[in-house]
């Protein structure tokens, strides 16, 4: 059996950047403003900080690859800082790892930092490092998204009008957001005409390429008090790697991604929740393209395989609806700057669960869920966090 | 008995109507169209596919030499003949080379493969040729000139068409020139040239095989002869008493004159066609010219051509002549910086080129690439290197209009090949609304990206061209 860390770690300082084209800013000033804002949130500083967990997918000019990047923002000398890097779970990855040291009685306090810089890159989009120049050659991310999609839509005879409800929806969310990328609402003939990017998915299927950094202060669960009024814990975590070819994998059915499937399943099982529908209050998911939205409703255990269009026709993932998904906006609406994503998402379930989340407020949010996605369902990661009354 | 034992013809699925160079030009069409690449196609895979396609038709034969004939290989330096055996997964005691510089040089090559027959391990030849020429924008040439492959396999084993008589003549004469610095050929097109360059030694070449087998020229069945131009052919066959059916179409109006291809192009269409005791002659002519002159045996009626001309239609046409130009320029100017060390070429060439994958023992699941754990079992001790099926039906798809390519979309395909393994590969020769799930598809060899002074060349998919 392995050893829960239900209940052992808490979250006392959240923070985030606007997530957007952030031209007058840098990586390392992004990391800056997001760290030093969830130390002053905890009620801290940065010298309490006893290790921190880097999560960056491309940390680019000047900081290499090394754990140095975030050292050299915040000055953060002499301690102990490991960067994380799993796809685009790398946020919640990192998160994982800092909040297992904690459990593990290894510190006290820790730090978890999630930035990416995508928009100063001479290229436009997500770099593409280290893949295979002959067994993935011609992938693109929409690419490789797009072959899960069209075979969900072809087994299961799902329309692209279900897929632009997605959205519809997060744009919405985002909307009411002051840090998303984007705050505007779309329509669903706006979603269906627009240009192409990789069939299913159109310019609004896809997530944008977004600058932005967010940052979590963790600490031993008794000594929370200490800092913060209300009590949110870390009810379970989990992360499952699955093959990042699946278009090699012959026992591949393109229907979904086992990955999500399996890192719920050993969150769920450490936070004690058996029916996610009954016990979870809203979830912010890894809806990089809108086909994704629909699949995690399933992958998640909210709905049965080939129902994720029904759940969101009947409006119940919308923000007044019985499980609201991305109330944040989502990756769709809030951005996606890849490591930073988790943490966000992270920073998005505090707000909620605090109740300072305003005009996108979920009702009665006692208990939230993220969950993240890397590589074509490569990795998946999932962290259930809950208020403590 | 020495012969042809197999043939096949590599048509590009692509075209452009020579009306559209002519609105382009302002010139004169002479009609019809002619075959071209895509961006991705050389003479190299042009050859290479016909040479599988060749080798499909023969039953696992065994085969211990290939040749290549074209004036348009894609290295000057590096043996093109070897990829192209690594290609057809050939062993590496195959006898292996090139013939470049020559229209006549698959001609050539076909008298040297028959004469190679015997002395070896009693295995069939291939030859193979293919050529892209271009010619310079506007000129005459860029309306005749076409691009296609062909290979023809001889051997002593199940004969289709047994070897009667050969003969050659060179002439070093000025008619069509291409030096080391040139782009495009310096033509000395004319009356002049047709007669001297091309009717001379053609039917010097023709009588003299025709007098060492004994037989007249109304004998022959099928007359396969190359030719400068549209219609040079039709005079020099009157020069040598042939009549118009004895003539094999030059398919000048759905391919046009595809250089050192176009001998074999022709044979291969003669062949076709044939009846056992039919006399096939071809002749091909460059610098002089060879001739060779076959009898058609009984195994021609159960000889089947894996892929038939008629399954090859021109499935694209090329919109206007700047798309086809654009084609042809895209390799030339593209370097996509993708450099690929030759320890990584070295020690994955089985599976990126010669498509091997793995077998487990255990539970019998194919997969690819080569593999030290199974995908499926997930044992690792009973697993051993196989040849993968190199056609399939696409799994799953998509049409990517982010991918950069000079003629988006990119559509990417997983294809579950046929007897197990799954690869995933770009679907080319395919309109993005022909695309579906459980389409049939062939695997077939193209280019893919250009860097580190490589052209780099892997496995695509195209619409499932077989009986």
């Amino acid at each position: 059996m392995t050893r829960s860390l239900a209940h052992e770690v808490a979250v006392i300082g959240v923070s985030c950047t606007k997530f957007g084209e952030n031209f007058d800013q840098s990586l390392q000033e992004m990391m800056v403003e997001a760290g030093t804002g969830a130390c002053q949130d905890a009620g801290i500083s940065v010298d309490d900080v006893q290790a921190a967990w880097l999560g960056t997918f491309s940390p680019g000019f000047g900081g290499g690859k090394a754990t140095i990047t975030l050292s050299d923002a915040l000055k953060m000398r002499g301690r102990p800082i490991t960067r994380v890097e799993n796809y685009c779970a790398t946020g919640t990855d990192a998160f994982r790892n800092a909040a297992a040291a904690i459990a593990a009685g290894k510190y006290e306090i820790v730090m978890v930092v999630g930035a990416e810089k995508l928009r100063d890159r001479a290229v436009r989009g997500l770099q593409r490092e280290g893949i295979h120049p002959y067994l993935e050659s011609g992938s693109t991310a929409p690419g490789l998204f797009a072959l899960s999609a069209n075979r969900y839509m072809h087994t299961f005879g799902t329309d692209r009008r279900v897929l632009a409800k997605v959205a519809v929806k997060n744009h919405a969310n985002g909307a009411l957001n002051p840090k998303a990328h984007f705050q505007t609402k779309v329509t669903e003939e706006q979603v269906l005409n627009a240009q192409v990017i990789a069939y299913p998915f159109g310019l609004y299927d896809c997530c944008p390429t977004t600058d932005g950094a967010a940052a979590a202060i963790l600490c031993r669960a008794d000594l929370a008090s200490k800092f913060r009024k209300e009590l949110i814990l870390v009810r379970g975590s989990g992360l499952a790697v699955m093959s990042g070819k699946p278009f090699l994998d012959p026992t591949v059915d393109y229907l979904g991604f086992p990955s999500t499937t399996a890192a719920a399943q050993q969150a769920y099982q450490e936070a004690g929740i058996s029916d996610p529908i009954k016990q979870v209050d809203f979830c912010e998911v890894h809806d990089c393209f809108t086909w994704t939205e629909i699949t995690n409703y399933e992958d998640l255990g909210f709905c049965k395989k080939g129902e994720g269009a029904r759940f969101i026709e009947e409006g119940r993932s919308s923000l007044t609806g019985d499980v609201p998904f991305n109330p944040s906006g989502g990756l769709k609406s809030f951005g996606h700057p890849v490591g930073a994503t988790g943490v966000r998402m992270i920073y998005e379930i505090v707000t909620q669960l605090r109740g300072e989340a305003g005009a996108r407020q979920v009702k009665d949010a006692e208990v939230g869920l993220a969950h993240n996605l890397g590589g074509p369902g490569a990795v998946a990661c999932v962290v259930i966090l809950g208020r403590e009354s | 008995m020495k012969g042809i034992v197999g043939h096949a013809v590599r048509l590009p699925a692509y075209s452009v109507a020579r009306d559209e160079i002519a609105r382009a030009w302002q010139i004169p069409s002479p009609g019809g169209q002619k075959r071209c690449i895509r961006f991705d196609e050389d003479s190299l895979t042009l050859a290479a596919t016909a040479a599988q396609d060749c080798l499909a038709g023969m039953d696992g034969a065994h085969v211990d030499g290939l040749l290549f004939a074209s004036t348009t290989a894609p290295h000057l330096e590096r043996l093109n003949a070897s990829l192209i055996a690594a290609v057809c997964d050939l062993p590496a005691a195959c006898a292996t080379m090139d013939l470049g510089s020559s229209l006549r040089g698959a001609t050539s090559a076909l008298q040297t493969a028959l004469s190679l027959l015997g002395g070896r391990q009693g295995g069939n030849v291939l030859v193979c040729a293919g050529d892209t020429r271009d010619a310079e924008p506007g000129s005459g040439e860029e309306m005749l000139f076409g691009d296609a492959g062909a290979a023809i396999a001889v051997g002593e084993q199940n004969v289709i068409a047994e070897l009667i008589s050969v003969a050659t003549i060179y002439d070093d004469f000025l008619d069509a020139v291409r030096r080391d610095r040139d782009a495009f050929i310096t033509s000395f097109a004319s009356k002049f040239s047709a007669d001297r360059g091309y009717v001379v030694p053609m039917q010097t070449a023709i009588q003299s095989a025709l007098k060492r087998a004994g037989l007249t020229a109304q004998r022959v069945s099928k007359a396969a002869l190359t030719s400068p131009d549209k219609r040079s052919h039709l005079q020099l066959a009157k020069k040598l008493g042939l009549a118009e059916d004895q003539i094999q179409d030059i398919l000048f109006n759905d391919v046009g004159l595809t250089g050192s291809a176009m001998p074999l192009v022709l044979l291969s269409a003669a062949l076709e066609s044939a009846q056992p005791g039919d006399i096939i002659l071809v002749a091909a002519h460059g610098n002089g010219a060879d001739a060779l002159v076959f009898r058609v045996t009984e195994n021609i009626r159960e000889y089947q051509m894996h892929v038939p001309t008629s399954k090859q239609p021109a499935r694209i046409q090329y919109s206007s002549y700047t798309q086809y130009r654009k084609a042809r320029e895209h390799f030339r100017h593209a370097d996509n910086g993708l450099e690929i060390s030759n320890i990584l070429y070295a020690k994955e060439e089985h599976q990126n080129v010669r498509l091997h994958g793995s077998e487990c023992s255990h539970c019998g699941t194919r997969q690819f690439p080569v593999t030290q754990v199974c995908v499926s079992c997930r044992r690792g001790d009973q697993l051993r290197e196989i040849a993968l099926a190199r056609s399939g039906t696409v799994f799953t798809f998509a049409q990517d209009e982010l991918y950069p390519s000079p003629f988006p979309p990119t559509l990417m395909a997983v294809v579950d090949l046929a007897g197990g393994g799954r690869i995933y590969c770009e679907l080319v020769d395919c309109a993005p609304s022909e695309a579906r799930i459980g389409m049939p598809v062939d695997l077939m060899f193209r280019k893919f990206k250009e860097g580190g002074g490589l052209y780099h060349y892997y496995w695509k998919c195209c619409p499932g061209r077989g009986l």
